[in-house]
């Protein structure tokens, strides 16, 4: 199958084509401009309806709106965008409509820069906005993934009736490889909630105004209840000769990479060093934590911020082994860079 | 230092053939110099060149553009300017490597101080001052129309500049780049933008990694008719390093070898 070479953002934007989807509603912000760009260019082409809004809280309202109607919607951003939805995403949430999220992340806090960052992983995993709420979070790693999640994260936000939000380092949007094209998706959904006009049937109301206090309780459990089951079915992650791992790395997205060279370089030098990725950032790969930690003596966490996953590695591990930590901002850190704080450590535990 | 080797060359010339006496020969000399050099620049060689790199997103106008700057510096002592002028976005481009291109004696244009890691158009001032000096001046823009109309700003002083080639560096495994109406598009889009017309194509195919000499064999076929149709002359075909002893043979005229410089190592 002939390859086509694509930048990350390129990528995801065709998988939601891909996916079928049919609207896109956002405001341009560097390093994630190229998908509104290539939304622009041919969702019109394909019956779809590409609007820039004129912000982002504006863009995410819409998708409130249109996935209301149970089209397969999206909008990207990148951090300081994504502040400005978190309102919006809350009420979809609680809506429980299925839509696709962007945050081509960069570093914060404030205006910050345009550099990649994983800064965001708090407000990603935590819900971000107001009230007991999740969204799905993938970390892709590759340019194939970023349209292979695509694809995935609207069948997720399909099958649980959740907001699915990808998060990538503004450099995995920004560089290119050459990927396969993924067939159309062609099975959909029912989605008898839908507010598709209700000739014949009661209307469907879509609303996150509970005001009883037993009718408000029981949707914060139904909610509840829904998170539950994705946790127990749909955490997943890579693991990387963790068998007889002493030291286990612990990194998503494009950091995993590097990560993965510098375990490789590890075990070269007698190291025992493995690597867990996590691939859906909430709900957290506790599991693959937990399971490692027979044999780990120390896990560390390589982000590209100042120490949020390692947190809830931490959780996981609740006093297994001990957790470590090691992050930059702005800069993606080389093998090299890596190698050594494994070896560094390595030394400091006697492993 | 031209002229220094001007006047010795000819101040020898000059005795042998007249035997003149020094004094004749000092002026003799000032005047053939001005002549010679001044029909050097009117007829378009050796104190200046200007090449800009246009296309697509991603078609690899900024690796390429990096090679032709350290081939010029290689190959001379002449001025080499390699000019950043991609205000899209600061991801991949050659302001990353200013301090190695510096070192090797190539002035870097690009956004000052902090703005260089950030997207607002910032288009280096001292650039129309250099445009009007002899150089070697090399201009990377960014991607599709957007990053083309940067030159619309320095356009008068391009077109009084000798040696002057517009390239336009089409990868045809891009996005947008797989058909002829889309290059087509690109093209016309490109040329409205800058205000400047085409010279020339480079042909770089290429799926990075993943790059076989078959897969440029094929990109480049379809490149090829695209330059037919598109009516404009393919000036190179850009291959990396590894790909030019089998490849050379067959694209003798135009092949040239590159070296890959913003593509991080580990990928």
């Amino acid at each position: 199958m002939e390859k086509v070479l694509m930048k990350g953002n390129e990528a995801l934007a065709e998988g939601a084509l891909r996916a079928g989807c049919k609207a896109y509603f956002g405001y341009p912000i560097t390093p994630s401009s190229e998908i509104a760009e290539y939304m622009a260019r041919k969702l019109p082409d394909s019956d779809g309806v590409f609007l820039q809004a004129e912000s982002e809280i504006a863009a995410i309202n819409m998708v409130y709106g249109a996935a209301s109607t149970g089209a397969r919607v999206m909008t990207a951003s990148s951090g300081p965008g994504i502040s400005l939805k978190q309102e919006g995403i809350s009420y979809i949430a609680e809506a429980e409509l299925p839509c696709l999220i962007i945050n081509i992340s960069r570093g914060g806090p404030g205006l910050g820069g345009i550099q990649p960052a994983q800064s965001d992983y708090f407000q990603a995993t935590r819900g971000g906005g107001h009230g007991d709420y999740h969204v799905m979070v993938l970390a892709p790693a590759s340019v194939q993934e970023m349209m292979d999640f695509a694809i995935e994260g609207f069948e997720l936000a399909d099958k649980y009736r959740i907001p699915v939000m990808i998060m990538a380092e503004g450099t995995l949007g920004q560089m290119m490889e050459p990927i396969i094209l993924r067939e159309p998706v062609t099975k959909f959904y029912d989605k008898p909630w839908a507010t598709t006009g209700c000739k014949g049937r009661k209307p469907n109301v879509i609303t996150t105004l509970h005001l009883p206090p037993e009718e408000l309780e029981q949707r914060n459990k139904h909610l509840k209840n829904k998170y539950d089951e994705i946790k127990s079915k749909e955490k997943r992650a890579e693991a990387f000769m963790v068998e007889d791992a002493e030291l286990v790395l612990v990194a998503f997205g494009l950091m995993s990479r590097v990560a993965k060279k510098a375990v490789i370089e590890a075990r070269k030098n007698g190291i025992k060093a493995g690597l867990i990725r996590p691939i859906t950032l909430w709900p957290f790969p506790d599991q693959h934590i937990i399971e490692a930690a027979e044999t780990a003596k120390i896990f560390v966490s390589l982000e590209i911020n100042m120490g949020q996953m390692v947190e809830d590695i931490k959780l996981a591990l609740n006093g297994r082994a001990k957790a470590d930590f090691y992050g930059r901002i702005g800069v993606i850190p080389n093998p090299e860079e890596i190698t050594k704080v494994v070896f560094g450590i390595a030394e400091r535990e006697g492993l | 230092m031209e002229a220094a080797v001007y006047f010795f060359i000819n101040g020898i010339i000059l005795y042998t053939l007249h035997k003149k006496h020094w004094k004749y020969i000092f002026f003799d000399n000032i005047i053939s110099y001005y002549i010679f050099f001044f029909c050097l620049k009117k007829g378009g060689f050796l104190l200046q060149s200007t090449r800009i790199f246009s296309g697509g997103f991603g078609s690899g106008k900024s690796e390429i553009a990096l090679n032709f700057a350290l081939q010029k510096k290689s190959e001379g002592s002449g001025e080499v300017i390699l000019a950043d002028l991609d205000l899209v976005n600061p991801y991949f481009a050659s302001r990353e490597v200013k301090g190695a291109l510096n070192s090797r004696g190539i002035r870097v244009l690009c956004p000052a101080e902090e703005l260089s890691f950030g997207d607002v158009p910032n288009i280096p001032p001292e650039i129309i001052g250099i445009l009007k000096q002899d150089n070697d001046m090399i201009i990377d823009l960014a991607g599709d129309e957007i990053g083309a109309i940067v030159l619309g700003y320095i356009h008068e002083y391009l077109i009084e500049r000798q040696g002057f080639e517009f390239f336009l560096v089409i990868n045809p495994y891009r996005p947008f780049a797989g058909d002829i109406e889309s290059i087509k598009e690109l093209k016309k889009c490109l040329e409205r933008a800058s205000g400047l017309k085409f010279t020339a194509i480079i042909s770089n195919p290429n799926l990075v990694e993943e790059t076989t000499a078959d897969i440029i064999k094929k990109g480049h076929e379809k490149v090829v008719r695209y330059a037919d149709k598109l009516n404009l002359p393919i000036r190179y075909l850009t291959v990396e390093e590894r790909f030019y002893p089998e490849l050379a043979a067959f694209y003798p005229d135009i092949i040239k070898g590159l070296n890959l410089n913003l593509r991080p190592q580990w990928l």
